[in-house]
């Protein structure tokens, strides 16, 4: 069967499901709860966006959230109103104060630098494998922070820009979040995704059977940080304010969380965590707060996300380390069930005769 | 010539810190494989062990240093027996994603029954002072962290060397397997490696603290980054390598900071990194770091 015909049909299960979520959330929910909602869209374009490099090659990334960094960053340097350029960024390099383009072209070139920019990293990236690796990505969250941080005239610094044109809303994370999904499981079950993932098995057996390991790794590489460059856009085109914090530790531990909790080696296992995280998060965040239980105050206590986060990692990395779905994607887990039944069935007909 | 003279005090003094904590970290990588990102935690913990002792009933500064050491120690095995024991046989990735988890975890237990703010702790008094040698100017500080840290280091090697649990420990991290079949139990060598990494966080909490003069929740994460640094710089899991890789970071942050020009200096962090991603790509293994075949993870 054609690839991109199979993965359509088993796209269509998980993207219905959310189309539906969203839909329902877009028909009858408060402002409140459609905020809620376009964080979970944009968190999975982003969890997915990790998978497609930590699920197949097996090499866990610090250094994605920089991506989103990066494409959010770029998007608002294009976007922002000149006279307001003039006053927040005046000595912009580049020539950037004076330049503005329309939405559309303004993101297809953030995608397009970002996509330059993992592609210049993973050059580096691909040469190595396993823990190196891994301090590899680290090395890169913290450069990218210190930058954005540092360049001043570029960014204004821990200050943040502001007065980016608010276009997003819940449809478009909703439809980003489906190519997304759809992109994830065709590299997944493309002959590049199995090679690779044979690779993070096994590399000296892959490498002995042809696998071009470092093109591939390549590719994941630049393929992830596109889709989490998405994910920076929307977070840059929903708030219409971005700054340095956003896109450093705290928001790589979330994301982290959510594609290891589900399981990092399937595109499944990455929406089911987003949403169990998501629901879990903001359970704290609104018990962080101290709210009103059956008529008694509950105390505040600020850090409860974090720590609820980080006792989910600790969790899942000592119970079950391949998370909820381990491998299985839903397609797999349907596969299986009805595999059983038939022979169940089989087994109950042999009994009668 | 002065300028210089206290540049290389100095260099020496944040070299000693880094090295301090690198050590740690690779003692604990080169016996059971986990890169201990939680290790910063050790130092918040030995902040905050000070603060409480000095809030309840023992004021003396003088007592930060047992206190400090004794409360990251304690730390440190705690951490071993309720995360780290249930993933020993498990991958890197599996460590570091489970390090980062508890360290998040310590953090934002400060921040729940602490508070985010900065609490104002007490070392004693010379520890600030200036020593006054000619015309130069030394803080104590520098010359006092220094010093201990060579003392901790011959102490370490003085233990590696001479005593059994430190031959084993020695032996561990090339042959787990023959050290258990000596009849050494791997719980007590994994227990005595957290120990004295938590022992030697615990030292540089000290003088880390004594700097800042305040704690907060997240004290621990930009210096056990940079110890992190420090070890990949020497390669991972090499003692030597830790304390060469802790001294270069410290004098070429030093170097960075005074001489370039200031618009720079602001990227410092940035080139510190650039540099380990050039020498990682370089030198895989580090840079004292041997070379392991592939195959031996397999077996």
């Amino acid at each position: 069967m054609n690839l991109l015909l199979r993965t359509g049909i088993n796209a269509v299960l998980p993207i219905g499901i959310l189309v539906l979520l969203g839909s329902a959330i877009l028909a009858f929910a408060e402002p409140y709860q459609v905020r809620v909602a376009y964080a979970f869209f944009m968190n999975l374009v982003i969890a997915i966006g990790l998978q497609v490099f930590m699920g197949n090659t097996g090499v866990v990334s610090f250094g994605h959230v920089s991506f989103m960094g990066i494409s959010a960053y770029a998007v608002s340097l294009l976007t922002i109103p000149l006279a307001l350029k003039k006053t927040l960024i005046p000595k912009a390099p580049f020539e950037l104060a004076t330049v503005h383009v329309g939405i559309v072209p303004a993101i297809v070139l953030a995608l397009l630098f970002t996509a330059l920019v993992a592609w210049l990293s993973g050059m580096v990236l691909k040469r190595v494998g396993g823990a190196a690796a891994e301090i590899l990505t680290l090395a890169l969250l913290v450069i990218s922070f210190v930058v954005f941080n540092a360049w001043i005239d570029l960014t204004r610094g821990p200050r943040s820009l502001y007065g980016i044109p608010v276009v997003s809303s819940l449809p478009w994370a909703m439809a980003a979040a489906a190519v997304a999904i759809f992109v994830a499981k065709l590299f997944r079950d493309s002959d590049g995704g199995l090679q690779l993932r044979a690779s993070s098995e096994n590399l000296l057996a892959a490498r002995a059977m042809g696998v071009p390991v470092e093109s591939l790794r390549l590719r994941a590489w630049v393929i992830s940080a596109v889709l989490v460059g998405v994910g920076g856009i929307l977070h840059a085109t929903y708030l219409g304010t971005i700054g340095p914090n956003s896109y450093y530790f705290t928001q790589t531990f979330l994301i982290m969380a959510m594609v290891i909790l589900g399981g990092m080696r399937s595109v499944s296992g990455t929406i089911v965590g987003t949403a169990l995280i998501s629901v879990g998060s903001e359970a704290a965040r609104s018990l962080e707060n101290g709210p009103v239980i059956f008529g008694s105050k509950l105390p505040e206590m600020f850090g409860l996300t974090g720590f609820f986060l980080g006792t989910v990692i600790v969790l899942c990395m000592t119970l079950r380390r391949d998370g909820i779905l381990g491998d299985d994607e839903f397609e797999d887990i349907v596969r299986q069930r009805r595999m059983r039944k038939t022979e169940a069935a089989a087994a109950a007909g042999v009994a009668a005769s | 010539m002065e300028y210089l003279i206290q540049q290389v005090v100095n260099a020496l003094s944040v070299g000693s810190e880094y090295a301090l904590l690198a050590l740690g970290l690779a003692i604990v990588f080169s016996i059971i494989g986990l890169v201990n990102f939680a290790h910063g935690e050790l130092i918040t913990v030995a902040g905050y062990s000070i603060f409480f002792a000095a809030a309840i009933y023992l004021p003396s500064p003088w007592l930060a240093l047992p206190i400090a050491v004794l409360g990251a120690m304690l730390a440190a095995i705690l951490f071993e027996r309720v995360a780290f024991r249930a993933i020993r046989n498990a991958s890197t990735n599996t460590g570091i994603l489970t390090a980062f988890g508890v360290s998040i975890v310590v953090q934002n237990a400060f921040v729940i029954f602490v508070a985010t703010r900065p609490k104002p702790v007490a070392t004693p008094e010379w520890l600030s002072s200036m020593l006054e040698v000619g015309t130069l100017q030394l803080p104590v500080l520098q010359i006092v962290e220094t010093l201990v840290t060579v003392v901790a280091i011959l102490a370490l090697a003085v233990l590696l060397r001479r005593t059994t649990i430190g031959l084993a420990m020695r032996a561990a991290a090339k042959d787990f397997i023959a050290v258990r079949l000596m009849g050494i139990k791997a719980n007590r060598v994994i227990l005595a490696a957290f120990a004295i990494s938590g022992f030697l966080a615990g030292l540089a909490a000290v003088f880390i603290i004594s700097r800042r003069g305040a704690i907060d929740p997240f004290m621990g994460s930009v210096p056990v980054l940079k110890a992190f640094v420090a070890c990949v710089l020497g390669g991972l899991g090499s003692l030597q390598g830790a304390v060469v890789g802790g001294i270069a970071l410290g004098v070429l942050e030093v170097l960075l900071q005074a001489f370039l020009p200031r618009e720079v200096t602001m990227f410092r962090d940035a080139i510190v990194f650039a540099a380990v991603a050039i020498v990682l790509v370089k030198f895989p293994e580090g840079l004292l770091g041997r070379k392991h075949e592939l195959g031996d993870k397999e077996a």
